[in-house]
């Protein structure tokens, strides 16, 4: 099996051609941004030359799509029908959209404690209008634990709404109302153009005279999903981009440590992220995109404005980097005096005219009354120290994760690396230095290899269930698949039970999707008994399973 | 305050953790609160930052409790956690980490005496006291600190660590304990000779509501803080007035806890008891974190709060009695005669039988403090308990005492030491 790996960045659309866990090639095309498909085409077709046709093959595409539509505030005029019930005040939220309001609603343990307004009901198409080229997301309170309201609304809107129509609970089973209303939104807000996507890929599949078997498409959590399913739920493509390139340091990396960190230092920005115990870290409620809050689960990311053609500042108390691009470094024919250029002059690389950065940092050095090769030193080490300093928020950042259990307070998660795994144009001259700060071992992949599309190409499906079930109420919810049901003996329910049932879901679901043979393991649970006046009266089990989120490890 | 104040929130529901299986005291009690807390999006707020407890140690311990006959026997890794995200919750605001926070958080503590022999009223660590005590380590002696305990039993415990010490205020709000656990917390407890008057108690009727709890707050709480001008205000915020606690017979809503919340604008806010874990708890912590942060609290309201019984007028009536009696002390606490209080001294003598209800045991004490001009005075307490029956006797200083305070409390050490009915002599002197 040959897989293409397709990254759509910002500058570069990059291409990788896996066969096994072999890179038999790399293509590189200029994104062109009014018509992404089209670079994504000349990424295929460039990367296709070197297609020797004797396979199938598998388009594994990461698309700024939804991003973009999302950070350019063009999606579909959406509205949300709220069911919030007491508790904050939704209006004190300040959404940047419509959201109205319902009556009735669900409690903490998923009861209804007060049913739904048929009058109200009625009304929505009044507030709500046609939906002709439009959408509408609903969303309650709890519809995690108890879908029923939301399901109610959905068919009475399927009878007249024209529009796209986003539930809540199908996209997460986790809780937090706010992020689920605004995730809810802006999948709504671009599930229609990803629908014309999808179906545009579907035409071009039966036409073309390869044998393309399948596209899948990636998402925030660095796993890919089926075409057909990003039509459902497009807002898990955002931010798949630095999730791929996690996932190519994953896939590319020789070391060995259960626990590194990922350093990859561009020109504008330095990306980090994280890895656990083999695994990169997701963010802990889910992605944040253009200041929305969402619970789309995501690669943890931070971003420094900390890059090889970063500003620099002089002062009597030292240097500081960024976090504003300076533009061109001198050396490449720009104004400003940025890291690259003192790079440059110390020969440590090739960019550009050695002689211009020497002569601008001779300029800056006179300035400060010293030679130009000691500044050039000092603009390395602060940024060094800068991204030292980062890198030591970011771990604690991840330690004052709050802790609910005695046993983790007094053994909590080990999450320090072992190593530094570097990447980007500016990695082999800082990233030794880094890790010569931080006392680690290193590896710096080579610039060339394409890391993006490689981890684009070497993602795995990602897949995830959540089950809640009540054993006093002898109900199970599984939001994600839109299903409620009796338990017909509740008091046998166990913790296992509900662990195995959440795992034939998941399995018979990661089949019709065409995972045959994915692991599936329990990423989160939690058991409680239930207890009334000094009596057991049930349980109450939550157990969150999904796919092994892996990475073909490959060979440059 | 700030416009905008942002709450450190330090959570710890001890998930892992009971009394016993079926105890209200269970892994269960904070199971609600988190589901509600998380589904608003509250920990994902701005205005509310989440921390990590630490552990106390046992010197933080040891400053506020004597415990015996050891820390180890008596207490277990969750009451380090809960005493220890207590100091965190405080160190936050001390820092200008936040403007204010909240340890939500269990076991509770304000039952636990000074001495500790046991656990009562299902506490064992006084985590305000020990919080109390850790400001004036950190900040000096002269920190004024004014605590004001909302929960539904009398804080008999924090009563009991600053009775008789003026560097603290202490006001209690209660169910009356004619008709409840543990049975203490009368007007006439007024505190020990060294800070006479800075125990107020203000025992509510059984089915006093809102109206009553708020009368009782703005007539009587508000003034005499307003009065005393503390450094810190700490609500010890047990919620088990609400109308649905299974074991209290209060007229409480989530409302009303916000609009205390709100009114008090307290600095450090430390869980108590509340065991009306499904039908109340989610919706008061959700209003006082609200409140604390002064976000709109308007829509908070528990299920069936329509069921809310009204406070009667008799009852409003014996409020209004209570807040005038209470207000009338306050205001008379300087004229008091210590004299006929106390005795003419030199010391005041007390004797006390104190039950612990969770572990069965019971504490004989007998306490001398030392009626002295420049400072609270220094104390020896002679206790046995059914659990400890050997003798011990621990010599007390107050923060801040007078160097012959000091002489005479080494002096009666070394008078101990030679006793050999005792088993131990702790000196305790908080610095």
């Amino acid at each position: 099996m040959y897989i293409i790996g397709i990254d759509v960045g910002g500058t570069h659309t990059d291409a990788a051609l896996l066969q096994g866990t072999q890179v038999v090639a790399l293509a590189k095309v200029p994104t062109d941004h009014g018509d992404l498909f089209s670079s994504t085409r000349q990424a295929l077709e460039d990367i296709l030359v070197q297609y020797p046709g004797d396979g199938p093959l598998k388009l594994q595409l990461s698309t700024t799509l939804s991003t973009n539509a999302i950070v350019e505030g063009r999606g579909v005029p959406t509205q949300v029908v709220a069911v919030p019930g007491p508790g904050v005040n939704l209006d004190s939220l300040r959404f940047p959209f419509p959201v109205h309001k319902l009556s009735g609603y669900i409690d903490h343990r998923g009861r209804e404690a007060a049913p739904l307004d048929p009058v109200e009901l009625n009304g929505l198409r009044d507030v709500l209008g046609s939906g002709e080229g439009e959408a509408a997301a609903v969303v309650g309170k709890f519809s995690q634990r108890n879908p029923s309201h939301e399901q109610v609304i959905g068919a009475e809107l399927e009878k007249w709404y024209r529009g796209t129509i986003s539930l809540g609970h199908r996209l997460s089973g986790r809780a937090n109302f706010p992020r689920r209303i605004t995730t809810a939104y802006l999948n709504a807000s671009v599930a229609q153009q990803q629908l014309g996507f999808v179906k545009m890929w579907k035409d071009v599949l039966g036409k073309l005279n390869i044998p393309l078997e399948d596209v899948l498409i990636l998402k925030a959590d660095g796993g890919t999903m089926a075409l057909q399913e990003s039509a459902l739920k497009p807002i898990e493509t955002i931010l798949s981009g630095p999730a791929a390139s996690t996932m190519g340091v994953q896939a590319l990396t020789s070391r060995e440590d259960a626990n590194y960190l990922i350093v990859d230092i561009g020109g504008t920005t330095t990306d980090l992220a994280v890895v656990v115990e083999g695994e990169v870290l997701y963010e802990r409620d889910g992605a944040v995109i253009s200041g929305y809050r969402t619970l789309v689960p995501a690669v943890l990311t931070r971003s420094l404005g900390l890059g090889g053609d970063s500003e620099l500042h002089f002062s009597p108390d030292g240097i500081r980097v960024g976090p504003r691009r300076a533009g061109k470094p001198v050396c490449l024919g720009g104004e400003g005096l940025t890291p690259t250029d003192a790079v440059t002059a110390l020969e440590l690389a090739q960019v550009g005219s050695r002689s211009q950065a020497v002569q601008a940092l001779e300029d800056q050095a006179r300035q400060l009354g010293v030679d130009w090769p000691e500044l050039a030193e000092r603009i390395i080490q602060a940024f060094t120290a800068q991204l030292a300093r980062a890198v030591e928020d970011l771990y604690r950042e991840l330690e004052s994760i709050p802790l609910y259990t005695v046993r983790e307070v007094l053994n909590p998660p080990d999450l320090r690396p072992t190593a530094v795994v570097g990447l980007g144009a500016p990695a082999p001259v800082f990233i030794p230095k880094l890790a010569q700060f931080l006392n680690l071992p290193y590896e710096v992949l080579p610039f060339s290899a394409g890391a993006n599309a490689i981890g684009a190409a070497a993602a795995q499906a990602t897949l995830g269930l959540t089950l809640h079930a009540d054993t006093e109420l002898a109900r199970i919810t599984l939001p994600e698949l839109g299903r409620q049901e009796e338990i017909r003996r509740p008091l046998f329910f166990d913790l296992a039970k509900a662990r195995s049932r959440v795992e034939e879901e998941l399995k018979e679901l990661a089949q019709a999707q065409g995972y045959q043979d994915a692991e599936i393991y329990v990423v989160e649970e939690e058991s409680f008994n239930m207890v009334r006046g000094f009596r057991t009266v049930g349980q109450r089990h939550m157990v969150r399973a999904q796919l092994r989120p892996q990475v073909r490890r490959v060979r440059g | 305050m700030a416009q905008e104040p942002v709450v450190g929130l330090v959570f710890f529901p001890a998930f892992d953790w009971a009394i016993s299986p079926d105890h209200p005291e269970r892994q269960e009690r904070l199971l609600y609160t988190r589901d509600q807390i998380q589904e608003e999006g509250l920990f994902d707020h701005p205005r509310i930052r989440e921390f990590r407890p630490r552990l106390a140690e046992d010197r933080e311990i040891l400053r506020t409790h004597v415990v015996l006959p050891s820390l180890e026997r008596n207490i277990t890794e969750s009451h380090r956690i809960a005493a220890g995200g207590t100091i965190v919750a405080a160190d936050l605001v001390v820092d200008g980490t936040v403007d204010r926070a909240f340890a939500l958080l269990r076991p509770p503590g304000h039952h636990a005496n000074r001495f500790v022999h046991g656990a009562r009223g299902f506490c064992v660590l006084n985590n305000e006291a020990i919080m109390v005590d850790h400001l004036r380590h950190r900040l000096g002696a002269d920190l004024r600190v004014a605590i004001v305990d909302t929960d539904a039993h009398h804080a008999d415990g924090t009563q009991d660590v600053f009775y008789n010490d003026p560097g603290v205020l202490h006001i209690s709000l209660h169910q009356d304990g004619r008709t409840l656990y543990p049975g203490t917390g009368f007007t006439f407890e007024r505190g020990g000779p060294g800070a006479f008057g800075q125990t107020v108690n203000i025992p509510l009727p059984p089915g006093t509501g809102d109206e009553g709890m708020l009368m009782a707050l703005e007539e009587v709480v508000l003034p005499i803080l307003e009065d005393w001008r503390p450094d810190l205000v700490i609500n010890a915020a047990g919620q088990d007035n609400h109308f649905s606690d299974p074991i209290t017979n209060m007229g409480f809503s989530a409302q009303g806890y916000a609009k205390l919340t709100d009114l008090l604008q307290p600095d450090i806010v430390v869980l108590e008891g509340g065991y009306s874990i499904e039908s109340a708890l989610p919706y008061i912590n959700v209003g006082l974190l609200l409140a604390l942060a002064g976000l709109d609290y308007s829509q908070v309201e528990e299920p069936g709060g329509l069921r809310r019984p009204i406070q009667s007028r008799a009852i409003t009536k014996q409020v209004e009695e209570t807040c005038r009696e209470v207000l009338q002390l306050w205001k008379t606490r300087e004229q008091a005669d210590l004299k006929s209080e106390f005795g003419p001294g030199p010391f005041y003598e007390r004797r006390r039988q104190i039950y612990y209800d969770t572990d069965n045991i019971y504490e004989s004490q007998q306490e001398y403090i030392r009626l002295c001009p420049s400072c609270p005075g220094w104390r020896v307490v002679y206790t046995t308990s059914t659990r400890n029956q050997e003798p011990v006797a621990a010599l007390l200083l107050p923060w801040q005492p007078c160097a012959s305070c000091r002489g005479e409390a080494e002096e009666q050490r070394e008078k101990l030491q030679g006793d050999k009915r005792l088993t131990q002599i702790i000196w305790q002197e908080p610095a």
